[in-house]
């Protein structure tokens, strides 16, 4: 799990529901709160320009992570995240250990 | 189905829409004209349904096994536009597309296809401007035309109402010349509607030309002719006409119905004539008619079409939110949006906000959401959207209205690009944040187009709303659009748009990146090597992005949505396949039973015949019904069956002695059937007195208590009723029935009391649970006897006691028929109260439909609030057909026509069964043309019964018949199905045993995939589908082709085959089996599968000495035999019951044992009989043969076994037996500790450590395990281990004595 595992490993949540109003920059300094934010990856759909409504926030702490994780509600700009423990890494990144915890 | 088969009445725009309801006339004087039919004379009901529930035995005809391809993909288009019009009242021009494409690919549109899309394209689709409507049907027209589908007049009225609905001005004698050309004959609802045109722009004379053709062709005026009457005076200015035409019509013997009045509604408030709008309204509540909600949205409509919408709130305030009133109400927002009239949409949609749900999705309000997206649609001025949006905000229903809109500008793209950044400029005056991103949807709008001016607008635009832009912005979306990152720079200076530089520097790395020009990101990135990590930042980012933006999942979704459409369709089949195989048997079995016996000889060659066909067909018939049948043919084959009967009962005299209890229960039934109930009683006293076990079986019991509570012996048959509780006879629901048909007697008779004594007794005892067949009989004997106030306390009575409540419906009747209010009354109130009202105007409502009081009938089911239950009308519907009455189901189908929900389809549907029961052709045509004006698609089973009905009867079918054609292939739906999901379905059809389905699948699937065969696991199922039906041949089939095809059959379906092959005696197939599956070797098989199969089936052959021979020469040919088991054979045998079997196995093991030293066979049946509680034959066995004590390796496994499998008494017990039987054997007696200390019995830790000090005291080592677990025992106790505890874990030891075992042993058979 990203949580024990050591070294440089990013703590991961998985946000959905993220309204079409906020981008990078406003969901970065909402979960800034809860503790030091190294990732925030929301993709956009190349075809419509809107977002797509899912994001992941990396912490640099396990702290950070277990602080998200344990707020409810997050509610950014009226509407209410979900915010779900990351099983699946980023696209692109490898990792072992995760995969089988899925 | 049901929103979309409704009528779609919302928003006619026009009162030619008023046309399309003619079931709603009075229609006593005009059906006196339309349908001169009686209703026919009740047959014999032997092909009638008399069952209520479902069955749509024409929907799915079980002998064709697999549908068209044409009729699924109507269901799955109807579905597809169903659910949206159930969840929103309307259609949206995207869906109504898809659907079109997806037909029209397929490349065979069928006609009912045709029609459900001609049939969407007018007042479902609220959002879509009327020209664009007209071009859609006209569009969808032409291509299916082009692509082959035959249009007949139903089409062309189809398309007529889609003028209507869509204000589209034609030329009716051009449409007229138009259908002529085409060959197509106009009919009276092409006239009705062609008048309803010519009154739409107030053309009177045209309007009389066509009622001119109408009256030479004798067709009938109907009250949808005067409907469109009132319009075109009143648009041909004339109101004084307008108005007269409601007493022309009464002249005409036609009531005004709601319609006429909604006409009248609508001229008036064409003319903002609030005054008579008002009048009106209070005239149609005198008359006690019932207009909808609906039809007063219609009268907003009109209002503020012509611009009198000051009076709209005076009639939003007469609705009265019936059901599906806030889809209705949402539907004419959007509709008056559409018509450029949102200022009084909005005050509509603020009159219903209270009755909005919120969504799920968000904590804060947005209601009005549908609104705002249709106006940001339709391009609506923005300071008119903003006042909206303000006003949703003030009020609080919406939290953040002006972003939606945005969003919904930035979706509308084509059309939102100036409403977004004016929407954006309003925000900012708000003090809303606006950033970057906002931009984003505008941005690829632009650069799809490659549309530089665009971009570069929205850039200005960005600078002066002051949002900043970044290096996302220009990346992606910005610098792709230009030529170059040159040109761009210029362009961007030629425009006057600032750019910080290094945001440029960034975002022209990362385009360079993207574009894969590795050169350019090298010189780049020389030049700003600090900008370099943002670079392959962006690339990366870029990257990800793709990944996430890979192919969408609508593929796979729709590949998934089709198979489950088709296989949610065979499921249907296959119940309904079910259904029909129990009426046939059901059928016959009554055929046979009203036959008498000169009958039955005379027909006995077709009889047979009509079997044989059933067989054939794979229909087999339920046991019951099986017996049923069996036992009126036996009575019948015997001639002469009174002598018969005498001569039984002298031989009893004669043979008294010897008389066996099953002699006296066939003489018993002899004289129940012949109602003897004397002789019955006498015999069955005999019986008791020889043998008062004797029990006789439920069905005889029952015919006993029937004959005797007949002839007033009640408390005789209350006897035997006891009795039978006593012996605990069980009774199955052939008998069940029996008992209602001994009250039904009784009831005949109005004898309440034996019904009562009878009922109480049957219920208390609990020979069945209360049903409502069981306790009709007591209020059929109040009715009976036109008892209404008895029945109804029997109802109470009833109702309180067993919770049934039965013949409801006759009661109810019966009161209405004899006008006793009161009662009534009382009636309804409990009915409402114990199940609902709705249930109880349901109840009311058929009432007065079956007694012909259908004005009253009408009320009820105009009843606001109220809506369609399936089932109910279902209920009725049946009872009509089953009973030929065409009158009260015709009514209901009229009467249902605006009722929420209401399955349109289904309704003529009935009417069509009925007709074609009746074969009456000219009220099916008849019924065809409602369904024409009722603007409904039909499904293909209701054309294919129309078209029956017709052709039988010799006349021509207006329409092309959609036949059942090829099956399903391999590009419907215009994709190729790959082999996996046929091999899926048909696992699932043979998982749940349906055989032919499966098969024609399977051949579906050969014929369109070359080389297709069934997968392993299918193959396996069917294999074992096979031997469950007993196809033991076709089952051998499966496993040779399965060796054939280098396929692995499991163990579980050779298994299942051989145990079959012995269930019939076939060991010769057998032997075939084992020979095909050596050859395989890979499968692990018990070696004595066949061995002991072979032998059973010799026992099944009664052939016991080659069984004996077989298993004694296995035994003695080969010493290494004593391993295997061949303890399945005994048990077969034991649970059969079959002593002379048995004594003769185990007089082999004894020879065994004795004679050749082989101790595996007496050991085993040693076991059997232990394990089955038969310990004295154990005890006996082991007298004889006392080497079986030395079986250690046998006993221990048994004993070891026992624990695992056996709860820990059942267990014990036999062990115990073993050894008090042999206490002497030490070797064994571990054998009895092991369990006992394994499973319950070691939590009661003093019995343990008697038995641990027993051991020692006999010296019984015990084995490793077995001391772990004591070890665990004394601890738990608190007591010191009075022995080393071994070290190692319990699964160490656990596996160790199970290797040690297994060497020993090969594990039994079975």
């Amino acid at each position: 799990m990203a949580a024990t595992a050591a070294g440089k490993k990013v703590f991961e949540v998985f946000v959905s529901k993220v309204p079409w109003t906020v981008a990078t920059k406003e969901v970065k300094e909402y979960f800034r709160q809860f503790g030091q934010v190294k990732k925030c990856l929301l993709p956009f759909d190349k075809e419509t320009g809107f977002h797509r409504g899912f994001c992941w926030i990396g912490f640099t702490t396990e702290e950070g992570l277990q602080n998200a994780l344990q707020k409810d509600p997050h509610i950014i700009e009226g509407a209410r995240l979900q915010v779900q423990k990351n099983r699946k890494p980023f696209s692109g990144r490898k990792s072992n250990k995760e995969a089988e915890d899925i | 189905m049901a929103a979309l088969l409704r009528s779609a009445r919302l928003l006619k725009c026009s009162p030619a829409a008023l046309l399309q309801v003619f079931g709603n006339s009075r229609h006593v004087p005009a059906a006196g004209r339309l349908y001169s039919e009686a209703v026919g004379t009740t047959r014999a009901g032997l092909c009638v349904q008399t069952v209520p529930g479902r069955l749509n035995v024409n929907r799915y005809n079980p002998s064709v096994a697999v549908r068209s391809k044409q009729a699924q993909q109507f269901d799955w288009a109807l579905a597809k536009l169903d659910s949206s019009v159930r969840r929103t009242g309307r259609v949206t021009k995207t869906l109504l597309l898809r659907i079109f494409h997806d037909i029209c690919r397929t490349g065979y549109p069928s006609g009912n296809q045709a029609l459900l899309l001609l049939r969407s394209c007018g007042s479902l689709l609220p959002e879509v401007p009327l020209a664009e409507r007209i071009e859609l049907s006209q569009q969808i027209w032409d291509k299916l035309q082009e692509l082959g589908t035959t249009y007949d007049v139903s089409h062309y009225n189809a398309l007529l109402k889609t003028y209507l609905q869509n204000e589209f001005r034609f030329s009716p004698t051009d449409f007229l010349t138009k259908m002529e050309s085409a060959n197509v004959q106009p009919n009276r609802v092409t006239y009705q509607r062609l008048i309803a045109a010519y009154c739409e722009v107030g053309d009177i004379e045209g309007a009389s030309t066509i009622l001119g053709f109408m009256k030479s062709k004798d067709l009938p005026i109907t009250e949808a002719v005067f409907n469109s009457l009132v319009t075109g005076h009143a648009r041909a200015g004339d109101m004084d006409s307008a108005e007269g035409i409601l007493s022309v019509m009464k002249g005409a013997g036609i009531e005004p119905g709601p319609d006429t009045y909604l006409s009248l509604l609508n001229v008036y408030a064409e003319k903002g004539d609030i005054a008579k709008i008002k009048q009106t309204l209070e005239t149609v509540e005198n008359a006690d008619i019932l207009l909808m909600d609906r039809d007063l949205m219609q009268v907003v409509f009109s209002l503020t079409k012509a611009s009198h919408q000051q009076h709209v709130p005076e009639i939003v305030e007469h609705m009265r939110h019936e059901r599906g009133y806030v889809p209705d109400a949402m539907n004419l927002c959007l509709s008056l949006i559409t018509h450029g009239h949102e200022e009084t949409a909005f005050s509509v949609l603020k009159s219903f906000t209270g009755l909005l749900v919120e969504s799920q999705t968000s904590d804060s309000p947005d209601l009005g959401n549908f609104f705002l997206r249709h106006c940001a649609n339709m391009d609506k001025p923005v300071e008119n959207i903003v006042g909206f949006c303000k006003d949703l905000k003030d009020s609080g229903l919406h939290s953040s209205p002006l972003q939606f809109t945005l969003q919904c500008a930035l979706e509308a793209k084509k059309t939102g690009e100036c409403m977004a950044v004016e929407l954006m400029r309003s925000m900012k005056e708000e003090g809303l944040p606006l950033r970057p991103h906002y931009f984003c949807p505008l941005f690829t709008h632009y650069q799809k187009d490659k549309n530089i001016p665009g971009t570069l607008q929205a850039l200005r635009a960005m600078q002066e709303l002051g949002v900043a832009s970044d290096v996302d912005t220009f990346s992606i979306y910005i610098l792709p659009s230009f030529p170059s990152v040159d040109s761009a720079r210029t362009s961007l200076k030629e425009a006057g748009i600032d750019v910080d530089g290094n945001i440029l520097i960034a975002a022209e790395l990362r385009t360079e990146a993207s574009r894969g020009n590795l050169a350019g990101l090298f010189s780049l990135s020389n030049a700003f090597r600090a900008s370099l990590i943002s670079g392959f930042r962006g690339l990366f980012a870029g990257l990800q992005y793709f990944c996430c933006s890979g192919p969408t999942e609508a593929p796979f979704v729709y590949l998934y949505d089709s198979i489950n459409v088709f296989i949610e369709s065979r499921k249907c089949q296959i119940g309904s396949s079910l259904l029909f195989a129990e009426n046939v048997a059901y059928f016959l079995y009554n055929l046979i039973d009203s036959l008498n016996e000169t009958e039955v000889h005379s027909k006995e060659e077709q009889i047979r015949e009509y079997f044989g066909l059933l067989k054939n067909m794979n229909i087999s018939i339920s046991l019951n019904i099986f017996r049923g049948i069996r036992n009126i043919l036996e009575s019948y084959q015997v001639p002469e069956l009174v002598k018969k009967l005498e001569r039984a009962l002298e031989l009893k005299t004669q043979y008294e002695t010897d008389m066996t209890p099953a002699a006296y229960a066939t003489l018993i039934n002899l004289c129940c059937r012949h109602d003897n109930a004397e002789e019955a009683l006498k015999l069955k006293m005999e019986l008791a007195r020889k043998d008062s076990d004797a029990a006789l079986d439920a069905q005889k019991y029952v015919a006993l208590v029937r004959v005797l509570s007949k002839h007033g012996k009640l408390e005789e048959a209350i006897d035997m009723l006891k009795e039978m509780k006593e012996k605990d006879v069980q009774l199955r629901d052939s008998t069940i029935g029996l008992l209602t048909l001994t009250m039904n007697t009784a009831a005949m008779k109005g004898d309440a009391n034996t019904i009562r004594r009878l009922q109480e007794t049957i219920f208390t005892l609990g020979l069945a649970k209360p049903s409502s067949n069981l306790c009709s009989p007591l209020i059929a004997c109040y009715l009976e006897s036109e008892n209404y106030a008895g029945a109804f306390d029997a109802t109470v009575e009833v109702q309180k006691q067993y919770n049934q409540m039965p013949k409801i419906h006759d009661l109810i009747c019966g009161l209405v028929e004899k006008g006793d209010a009161e009662l009534l009354q009382k009636v309804m109130e409990f009915l409402s109260q114990e199940r609902g009202e709705m249930m109880m105007l349901y109840d009311l409502y058929f009432a007065f439909l079956q007694t012909g009081r259908y004005k009253e009938a009408r009320k009820i089911i105009e009843t606001p609030g109220l809506r369609a239950r399936p089932t109910r009308l279902q209920w009725f519907a049946e009872k009509c057909i089953a009973a030929q009455q065409m009158e009260p189901l015709e009514n209901m189908v009229d009467m249902t026509v605006k009722l929420f929900e209401c399955d349109r389809d289904d309704m003529y549907h009935y009417l069509l069964r009925l007709c074609k029961e009746t074969n009456d052709w000219q009220k099916a045509e008849a019924t065809w043309m409602k369904m024409q004006e009722e603007n409904l698609a039909p499904r293909e089973r209701t054309l294919r019964l129309l078209a029956d009905i017709l052709k039988n009867n010799d006349k021509e079918v207006p329409f092309e018949v959609p036949e059942v054609k090829e099956p399903i292939r391999s590009d419907s739906m215009g994709m190729v199905l790959s082999p996996a999901p046929y091999d899926t379905l048909i696992k699932t059809l043979l998982a749940s045993g349906n055989i032919e389905d499966a098969m024609a699948v399977k051949n579906i699937a050969t014929d369109h995939i070359p080389g297709f065969s069934l997968s392993d696991n299918a193959n396996n199922l069917l294999i074992i589908s096979q031997v469950k039906r007993c196809q033991m041949k076709d089952a051998m089939g499966t496993l040779k082709g399965m060796l054939q095809a280098d396929q692995v059959p499991t163990q579980l379906a050779i298994t299942r085959l051989v145990q079959g092959l012995a269930s019939e005696g076939n060991s010769q197939d057998i032997q075939e089996a084992e020979a095909l599956v050596k050859t395989l070797g890979s499968i692990k098989l018990s070696s004595m599968l066949f061995v002991n199969n072979t032998a059973l089936a010799h026992i099944k052959n009664e052939d016991i000495d080659s069984a004996v021979e077989l298993l004694e020469s296995f035994y003695i040919q080969n010493t290494e035999n004593q391993k295997s088991s061949i303890s399945f054979v005994f048990r077969k045998v034991l649970d059969a019951n079959n002593d002379a079997v048995l004594d003769k196995l185990s007089a082999m093991a004894e020879r065994l044992c004795n004679h050749f030293a082989s101790y595996r066979a007496a050991t085993d049946l040693f076991l059997i009989y232990l394990d089955t509680g038969r310990t004295e034959e154990a005890k006996f066995l082991l007298q004889r043969c006392a080497a079986v004590n030395e079986q250690k390796d046998t006993m221990g496994y048994f004993s070891q076994r026992s624990v695992r499998t056996l709860t820990h008494f059942s267990t014990w017990r036999p062990l115990q037996h073993y050894y008090f039987m042999r206490p002497d054997m030490c070797r064994m007696k571990y054998c009895m500790f092991s369990p006992s200390l394994s499973t319950g019995l070691d939590k009661d830790f003093s019995s343990a450590k008697a038995l641990y000090e027993r051991m020692q005291a006999e010296g019984v080592k015990a084995d490793e395990l077995t001391l772990k677990r004591l070890a665990l025992l004394y601890k738990e106790a608190g007591e010191t281990v009075p022995f080393e505890e071994p070290p190692e874990s319990f699964r160490f030891y656990a596996d160790k004595l199970n290797k040690q075992r297994s060497e020993s042993m090969e594990p039994a058979n079975n």
